[in-house]
């Protein structure tokens, strides 16, 4: 980081204007050394997206705290070391590729499929789902602490419906209201039903993560207003699941529902609950399309185009 | 002497931790190998994989950032390992040499057991040098004793097969008979830093401790090595009608591993089983008169020698059942009629199982024969065998007659194609040739043989060829070369 600011000043010393596919601009860079930093993505290109987090994990200064959000165009994005094969329906994703018309279901058009760098699951990303992403040093760092920041957002939001499971993903309860609990308790909720009585919660949000030596990245999403509920299962359900056995981990399939809460509500109180857990921030920065421009985030998202850090599939 | 010697030593080896800066004269692996006080075999470390918490006992190892001979730096990254939902970069704790990676891509890795084998060249603090091989305090002592001679092992040879291992076994049970050259003066003096922390979280006292190392000094294996007798004692006097029975786990030894993974793979051979028995009479009587002319105990003659040189005998008329099988292209299975009679004998040693070869059994008289199965089962015995020892069998012997047993059903060992089980004789009621009951000593001899390489007349033929030679020896004598 170091080198870029010089390379970067030097280049504004001299009298050639600096080639502005180099490098951000320095107060961005500046900012990744603030102990609190937190970021909103304006792209919605899964690509560039998960290549600014990666980028984020990288470079930012090891004891600080970054919040960074985004929306994704409608794409499927597979775990670390999981098969597409078994995951997805991967006929669906191109239908045009197919030469077929689009006169079948599910009429989304092309879908991309993205292998992100953290483990887990397969989920489904459109413009009705917020992907919030914490990164933290490691030595803080457990699988719950933002889980619960997310729960204490909505919350706040009069989700108290919403609460993080044994899995730490979060659920929104079923049940009947019963006995009031602590809203500070962001394990339960007055709504929860024993497991065998009747219906399964619904996921509203599951987590991944990447740990290096000095830092965590938690990263999830959460359901606000997908439109796509009833054919996100025909994405994620493999047909040659049942033929094959294959290595790789294997996603856990939940029910999944929306929050119903439009996503600048959502936006605004995940940011504000951040704070109250870090400290004090300026307003969120906005990240977007003029990243391509930085050599490292534009490596990050060819690398993730082509297909993968190590090829598995086609 | 020695005593003021090794305080020098420590003392120039604290000094070269806090002044000698980066770039001396002196080449850095030098300069502290020969002020380190731990001993040469220490210098290769396995690097344990870490707990990651959540109580995840294995994940997936995605890649390595490394190869072997690759030179690190404490912080380099070694490898990514994926466990469920959480994707974990994996760094050196210190500077160093890659010397082996133990797992590969997308194999499950372990926590707790080796990942990596580092050559170490920096300075390891006491919390470091509990990741490492052999001083994971938190384990039993059975694991314990399991790193131990991984420590051993790792620093010994570059070898997987089970047989360094088995090697390797003897030398901490050597070192326990050498007396230690300087008992018990000066204990204080006599043990690295890290072993002291060691000793201090097995709560172990260092004057128990018998010092191996170079002038008597503790080392990481000593204190291993009492923690475990200290254990073993209390288990053999617990009475046997003790109230609470409770499950114990325990990780396999290496040559029960070895065993393991010899035996899966033999589960793929279709085996069939023949069996006949051979009246050894005649053989009995011969061996009593030869042994009581014999001049020296190691001169006496059991019946396996005889077995095996009349099983060398029909392997030339039956070319087929002393071949190898090569299955690693499924679709060309490779078959080579070997050259040589080279048996493995299956000896219950006192670590296990194991299938030392006498080689070259066409060439051999019985007398010699009985010889090289004596010297096999002494060094077996002492854990002296070495892995020449155990390579190029191309059939083998089973005698569990020696504990018992009529007919047995013996697993063969890739890329043999058959394998022998002897019984134990016994006398039985039989009919001889004017249909009069006579007593008979009968011995079972139990076959099994590859059914994708032998056929049931193929493996008769050669059975029945066996037991004539055997209830007839002076028909041996006629085909001996």
């Amino acid at each position: 980081m170091i080198v870029w600011n010089r390379a970067c000043r030097s280049a504004r010393l001299s009298t050639r204007p600096p080639n502005p596919r180099r490098c951000l601009s320095q107060r961005t860079l500046d900012r990744l050394a603030e102990p609190v930093q937190s970021y909103i993505s304006t792209s919605r290109d899964p690509y560039l997206n998960l290549s600014i987090e990666h980028f984020l994990l990288q470079k930012s200064a090891p004891h600080s705290a970054i919040l960074l959000l985004y929306v994704n165009r409608p794409s499927i994005i597979i775990g670390r070391n999981q098969n597409p094969w078994l995951e997805v329906n991967l006929a669906l994703l191109n239908p045009s590729g197919h030469g077929q018309p689009e006169t079948e279901p599910p009429g989304l058009g092309a879908v991309d499929l993205v292998r992100r760098r953290s483990g887990g699951g397969t989920v489904f990303h459109d413009e009705g789902n917020v992907n919030w992403t914490v990164i933290c040093p490691s030595k803080d760092f457990t699988r719950d602490k933002h889980a619960e920041m997310i729960v204490r957002a909505l919350r706040s939001c009069s989700v108290d419906r919403a609460r993080v499971n044994e899995r730490h993903d979060i659920v929104l309860d079923q049940g009947e209201r019963g006995a009031d609990i602590d809203s500070r308790e962001t394990h339960r909720t007055p709504y929860m039903m024993a497991e065998a009585d009747g219906i399964r919660p619904l996921k509203v949000s599951g987590s991944a993560y990447k740990l290096t030596r000095q830092r965590a990245l938690h990263h999830g999403t959460c359901l606000l207003s997908s439109p796509n509920l009833n054919i996100i299962p025909d994405y994620l359900h493999s047909p040659a699941k049942p033929y094959m056995t294959a290595r790789g981990v294997e996603s856990v399939s939940s029910p999944v529902g929306n929050i119903l809460l439009d996503n600048e509500t959502f936006i605004v109180a995940v940011q504000k609950h951040f704070t109250k857990l870090y400290g004090t921030t300026e307003d969120a920065i906005k990240v977007g399309d003029e990243w391509r421009e930085h050599d490292p985030v534009r490596k990050g998202e060819d690398e993730l185009k082509a297909g993968d850090t190590h090829s598995k599939f086609i | 002497m020695s005593v003021s010697k090794s305080a020098l030593v420590r003392a120039l080896h604290y000094t070269s931790v806090a002044t000698r800066p980066r770039n001396t004269c002196l080449p850095r692996s030098l300069s502290y190998r020969q002020l380190h006080a731990t001993s040469r075999l220490d210098v290769v470390k396995p690097f344990l994989l870490a707990d990651i918490g959540e109580g995840i006992t294995e994940c997936q190892l995605i890649q390595w950032f490394v190869q072997p001979g690759a030179r690190v730096e404490q912080f380099d990254k070694l490898c990514e390992v994926q466990s469920d939902k959480a994707s974990v970069e994996i760094t050196s704790p210190f500077d160093g040499v890659i010397k082996k990676l133990h797992y590969e891509p997308d194999d499950m890795a372990i926590t707790g057991k080796p990942l990596v084998d580092i050559d170490i060249q920096s300075e390891i603090s006491d919390e470091d040098a509990e990741k490492l091989g052999g001083t994971n305090g938190k384990q039993g002592p059975a694991d314990e004793s399991v790193a131990g001679y991984a420590v051993q092992a790792g620093g010994g040879s570059e070898e997987i097969a089970a047989e360094p291992e088995t090697a390797a076994r003897g030398t901490p049970e050597q070192a326990q008979q050498h007396r230690p050259r300087h008992s018990r003066e000066d204990k204080g003096s006599l043990a690295t830093p890290a072993v002291r922390h060691l000793i201090k979280e097995l709560d172990v006292s260092i004057t128990d401790v018998q010092g191996t190392g170079r002038d008597g000094r503790v080392l990481k294996e000593d204190v291993h090595r009492h923690v475990s007798q200290q254990t073993q004692e209390p288990v053999s006097r617990e009475p046997t009608g003790a109230a609470v029975r409770e499950d114990r786990k325990a990780p396999l030894t290496p040559v029960q591993m070895q065993m393991f993974k010899t035996m899966t793979r033999s589960l793929n051979i279709p085996h069939f089983l023949y069996t006949c028995a051979a009246d050894m009479g005649a053989i009995t009587t011969l061996r009593k008169k030869l042994n009581a002319a014999a001049t020296s105990p190691e001169q006496k003659l059991t019946h396996l020698p005889f077995i095996l040189k009349a099983v060398s005998l029909a392997l030339q008329h039956h070319p087929l059942v002393n071949s190898s099988l090569d299955t690693r292209d499924p679709k060309k299975p490779a078959l080579t009629y070997r050259g040589t009679h080279n048996f493995g004998i299956a000896i219950d040693a006192p670590s296990g199982l194991l299938v030392p070869v006498v080689h070259n059994v066409q060439d051999l008289s019985i007398a010699e024969i009985a010889v090289q199965l004596r010297q096999l089962s002494d060094k077996a015995r002492n854990n002296k065998l070495a892995p020449s020892d155990f390579s190029g069998a191309t059939f083998t012997i089973s005698n569990i007659g020696s504990v018992g047993g009529g007919v047995v059903a013996p697993v063969i060992t890739e890329p043999q194609v058959a394998i022998l089980g002897v019984g134990r004789s016994k006398l039985v009621p039989a009919f001889d040739e004017n249909e009069e009951l006579v007593k008979k000593e009968e011995l079972v001899l139990s076959w099994s043989a590859d059914h994708r390489i032998v056929d049931g007349a193929e493996c008769g033929r050669c059975a029945e060829r066996v037991r004539a030679l055997l209830e007839e020896p002076g028909r041996m004598m006629v085909e001996m070369r």
